[in-house]
């Protein structure tokens, strides 16, 4: 332990970037004269692509301070996506905020502080630095939530999304002081030691409830649909496909070296994560269902896509399918960041430009989506790209990543869990079209859109080239993506 | 460039090319998709006659294998059998005549509704030539997204529910079909190629039969069979008729194909053991489907229904098992393709012209509509199966076959399907004499324009098809022939390794050779397939 720890510090350099770029972004705010904000945007997509190259081209890989964090493809394929999710949220935001006389710096400061939470969460290989991550990752979207409060609903749900964070955060902290107790260790690859005993296997649901809170798995989604509604659109992408990322990241961490070494028996860790999937697969499906707002639609389709995962991130205990099934989760991971976040883009161009006060209530309605096709071609045809993906149709992302996580349960034989995946993919089919069906089959209604923004325009461009292109020509992502999945722990 | 590709994406460059026209110019977007649909067909002819049909041949021709995905194991599989090659020809030569027949009929979002129709040729050819199962299952899924545009936005009063149903039950039946597909990758070595799952596939009898199933239900849906049907009325009705004639031209066939590529020689014991189930299910659906069509009083609800009856047919032949029947099945589903697609041609022209397809609004139209009534009675002539047209030997082979198979209580269900026959003629001619002949009693189709030079060039390729397949069948059995004794010789390796006596193949050749030389063709012997005769 002699000497400057400096590959540990070389390791936190994405970490380190994105923290330079928020106090950039803030101290450029207390210089500012002029109303114009334009370059705030860019600032944080420099910082954010900068902070990704960093992670694919890092200088050390391996374990840092003390085995307590590592970094490997793994944790830079998650900064990666945490990264692009970051670069086209704040792509959004910039229009969206513009159109609201809104735009001020704090937005992407606090931005790019939950992007450094998500990384650092995709690194964490013990319990106390995974804390500390969710907590900068948690407290910068708990304020994101409610950066624009205008109306009784953002204060609503940045309260309830504060609240039950909170408590998922004690969950999780009250978990991993019985694991310590049950291992003697918080590190993750120390967890296996506690195996068979009660307060291992409570202290393991206990920090699995933690992240089910995060990933908005039944029954801890509640949440989910308000939240993803009130707060402004910008942040439910950046939301849907950051804090989603990295919780699944923390999870697969967590699951795998608890689970180690036992691919044929499952345990009864086992048994809460398959529960935990059967029940957000069935209840996030069935509750989008009736959703008249495309935006809490959404945000159930969040609740159900966590429930595929999850069947990702069982499949990954067994042996010979542990590396398809990481790979797999990573790749599902990255369309449905993209898909999201062109989706929730999408809708935010829908929305009624704001009255100085609240959004109307039909904001999100399906109705506003009526005769899009003819209003707004681009728009419409983008939206059915995500739609399409999010329903896991071919030729897109969505479509190759469901594939690709059924073969991994088939691989690790969770029959049951792959066929009650397809059958309530087919479910979300219903939903998902329905907004087809408005924006190409409905007369108009209504009053056209003004036109997005520039900034919103290249966002969602690249949106639907990643879906569509992940969707066609996977094979490099993949090979990513597999490389990543080969973890060290 | 490999001419199978070629063919299987020109279509979907047209469908890029048109996306750049300018949005106004409907006359561009429609004579621009009719030229890639052409050349398209133009391009299928080096297929048609590049094809060598003898039984040395190749199984799988024009084949082109490049790695697509391969760190998953998907790859970029195309080839075609004989049957493939029958159904791509099908494809890509009904292709353009639909688009010719919507040169009038869609005024509305021309440059999507080209689009959607050049996309779903690609769809479909692929879906047919594909020779990797997660390729063809791409494809098979593809196809869903156009025709569900198609249906929803340029269909009939009823369109948003018939759409939404048609694609949410194809879909869902089709997603435990991907399941199987996975399991397969794991259990014949590793690979999603559908020649070398079929050979190192190893499962147990128990999961072989959940696998069938699994395809079955999925290819069932689309066939449709009875009773999984209930999506293809709505459907066809609601349909537009550039739809509704590539949806009973080819896109059933692609149930049918599908039981014929996959079902059956993926897991030849497990469908021995269902084929008396599917056959039962077959019949009823041939004479549920004809009692249907009979009290329709909506033209293209009635040929919806027509076509639950047909394709009873093909799935009747298909489980026959037998040379004549499978050979039968194939050449029916041209048949059908042809007829029934010429039926909503038909039905499609009198409703532009009366925006009506109820029968009692038509009556005695003949005489003011001579050439439509023409056409209209030779169809139906085709589709009741009268000697000399296409639908006689397609239906006397798959009745044939059926009788003289090994399927169990086998002249029950032929005698039955031949009740289907005669019902077929009745629902048929009370058609025609309802909507064409007797007293003309609606004033208002006094007015009725007969067939423009347009849409003569749209029906004489079908008409002259019709005839042509009826009297000289032996160029379009050739192609099957060896796909079909490949059928019948991988059934023979599974029934010996079941050793359960002979189950396929006929009982007593003589009398099917025999029956075959009465078909009225002056080119016989049809070339009928006799390797699994024995």
């Amino acid at each position: 332990m002699n000497g400057f720890p400096t590959n540990d510090f070389v390791a936190l350099l994405p970490i380190a970037i994105l923290t330079v770029g928020a106090l950039a972004v803030l101290l450029s705010e207390v210089f500012l004269v002029s109303g114009r904000r334009g370059y705030q945007a860019a600032i944080t997509v420099v910082f954010a692509v900068a902070a990704g190259a960093a992670a694919v081209f890092r200088p050390y890989s391996g374990y840092v301070f003390n085995r307590q964090a590592v970094v490997d493809d793994f944790s830079a394929f998650v900064t990666v996506v945490v990264c692009a999710g970051l670069a086209l949220s704040a792509l959004v935001g910039a229009g969206w905020l513009r159109a609201r006389n809104a735009e001020r710096g704090e937005f992407y400061g606090l931005a790019l502080f939950g992007t450094a939470g998500m990384a650092l969460l995709g690194m964490a290989t013990d319990l106390l630095v995974a804390f500390i991550a969710i907590e900068v990752m948690s407290l910068a979207t708990y304020s994101l939530a409610a950066y624009l409060r205008r109306g009784k609903r953002p204060s609503e749900a940045a309260f309830k999304y504060l609240v039950l964070g909170a408590i998922s955060s004690a969950l999780f902290l009250y978990g991993s002081a019985l694991l310590y107790g049950a291992s003697g260790s918080t590190l993750f690859g120390e967890l296996a030691k506690g195996r068979g005993s009660p307060l291992s296997l409570a202290g393991l649901s206990l920090v699995a409830a933690g992240i089910a809170f995060k990933i908005a798995a039944v029954p801890f989604h509640a949440w989910t649909p308000d939240v993803y509604e009130g707060a402004p659109t910008p942040v439910t992408a950046f939301m849907a496909a950051g804090v989603k990322a990295a919780a699944f990241a923390l999870l697969a961490r967590i699951f795998l070296s608890a689970e180690a070494g036992t691919a044929a028996q499952a345990t009864a860790f086992s048994g809460v994560i398959s529960g935990l999937a059967v029940l957000t697969m069935i209840f996030g499906n069935l509750l989008a269902v009736p959703q008249r707002s495309v935006k809490r639609m959404l945000a159930y389709s969040s609740v159900a896509h966590a429930g595929y995962l999850l069947v990702g991130v069982l499949s990954a205990s067994v042996a010979g399918v542990r590396e398809k099934a990481l790979a797999g989760l990573l790749f599902y991971l990255a369309a449905y960041a993209a898909t999201a976040i062109g989706a929730f883009t999408v809708v935010g161009a829908l929305e009624r430009r704001s009255r100085p006060d609240d959004e109307p209530a039909d904001a999100w309605d399906l109705e506003r989506f009526a005769g899009l096709a003819r209003r707004r071609p681009a728009l419409a045809f983008a939206m059915a790209v995500f739609l399409l993906s999010l329903a896991g149709i071919p030729p897109t992302a969505g479509f190759v990543g469901k594939l690709y996580i059924f073969q991994a349960a088939i691989g690790a034989q969770l029959y049951g869990l792959a066929i009650l995946g397809v059958l309530t993919s087919a479910m979300g089919v219903y939903y998902y079209l329905r907004v087809v069906v408005y924006m190409y089959m409905r007369p108009a209604a209504g009053e056209a859109e003004p036109l997005s923004s520039a900034a919103t325009s290249v966002a969602l461009a690249a949106a639907v080239a990643v879906v569509v292109l992940l969707g066609i020509v996977a094979d490099p992502v993949i090979r990513l993506a597999q490389a990543a999945g080969a973890i060290l722990l | 460039m490999n001419l199978l590709t070629l063919v299987t994406f020109l279509p979907l460059a047209g469908a890029l090319a048109l996306a750049l026209l300018p949005r106004d110019e409907h006359g561009q977007h429609r004579v621009v998709t009719l030229a890639f649909t052409l050349l398209t067909f133009a391009l299928s002819l080096g297929l048609w006659f590049g094809f060598d049909a003898s039984a040395g041949a190749p199984e799988f021709q024009f084949e082109q294998r490049v790695d697509w995905i391969p760190s998953i194991g998907i790859g970029y599989h195309v080839g075609l059998d004989g049957v493939a090659l029958l159904l791509v020809m099908l494809t890509t030569a009904l292709t353009p005549i639909v688009i010719l027949s919507a040169f009038r009929a869609v005024e509305e979002r021309v440059k999507e509704f080209m689009i959607a129709l050049l996309v779903l040729e690609t769809a479909m050819i692929g879906t047919f030539a594909a020779l990797d199962l997660v390729l063809f299952y791409v494809f098979w899924e593809l196809i869903l997204v156009p025709m569900y545009l198609l249906i929803g936005i340029w269909g009939s009063q009823n369109r948003l529910y018939a759409t939404v149903k048609f694609f949410v039950y194809t879909f869902t039946a089709s997603v435990l079909m991907l399941l199987a597909i996975v399991y397969i990758y794991f259990h014949d070595g590793g690979t999603f190629d559908y020649v070398q799952a079929r050979q190192a596939l190893q499962v147990t009898p128990d999961h072989a039969r959940w696998l069938f199933l699994a395809f079955a239900v999925a290819f069932a849906v689309k066939v449709p069979m009875f009773p999984l049907h209930t999506w293809l009325p709505d459907a066809h009705t609601e349909a537009p008729t550039a739809g509704s004639v590539i949806l009973a031209g080819v896109l059933l066939k692609m149930g049918t194909f599908g039981f014929f590529r996959y079902a059956l020689p993926l897991f030849p014991e497990a469908a021995l053991q269902y084929r008396n189930v599917i056959a039962v299910l077959a019949v009823i659906g041939i004479l549920y489907g004809a009692l249907m069509s009979l009290v329709q009083t909506d033209m293209k609800r009635l040929v919806a229904y027509s076509s639950v009856s047909h394709l009873g047919f093909v799935m009747l032949g298909l489980v026959a098992l037998s040379a004549e029947g499978l050979t039968g099945s194939v050449y029916q589903m041209l048949n059908h393709g042809v007829s029934t697609g010429a039926l909503f041609l038909l039905v499609g022209m009198l409703y532009e012209r009366r925006h009506t397809r109820l029968i009692a609004e038509y009556g005695g139209i003949a005489k003011q509509v001579p050439w439509i009534a023409t056409a209209f009675v030779i169809v139906m002539l085709s589709s009741v199966g009268l000697p000399g047209t296409n639908g006689f030997v397609g239906e006397f082979l798959i009745l044939s076959g059926t009788w003289l198979s090994r399927l169990g209580s086998a002249p029950v269900f032929a005698t039955l399907g031949a009740i289907g026959v005669i019902l077929g003629a009745v629902y048929m001619l009370i058609l025609v004499e309802r909507v064409f002949f007797g007293a003309m009693r609606n004033p208002a189709n006094r007015a009725l324009r007969d067939l423009s030079v347009r849409e003569g060039f749209v029906l004489v390729p079908m008409l002259v098809l019709i005839v042509v397949m009826g009297v000289l069948p032996g160029p379009f059995l050739a192609p099957a022939k060896p796909a079909v004794d490949r059928l019948i010789a991988r059934f023979q390796q599974a029934e010996a390794r079941l050793g359960t006596g002979p189950q396929v193949g006929t009982v007593t050749p003589a009398v099917a050779v025999r029956a075959a030389a009465e078909v009225p063709a002056p080119t016989l012997p049809i070339v009928l397939p006799t390797g699994g005769a024995h």
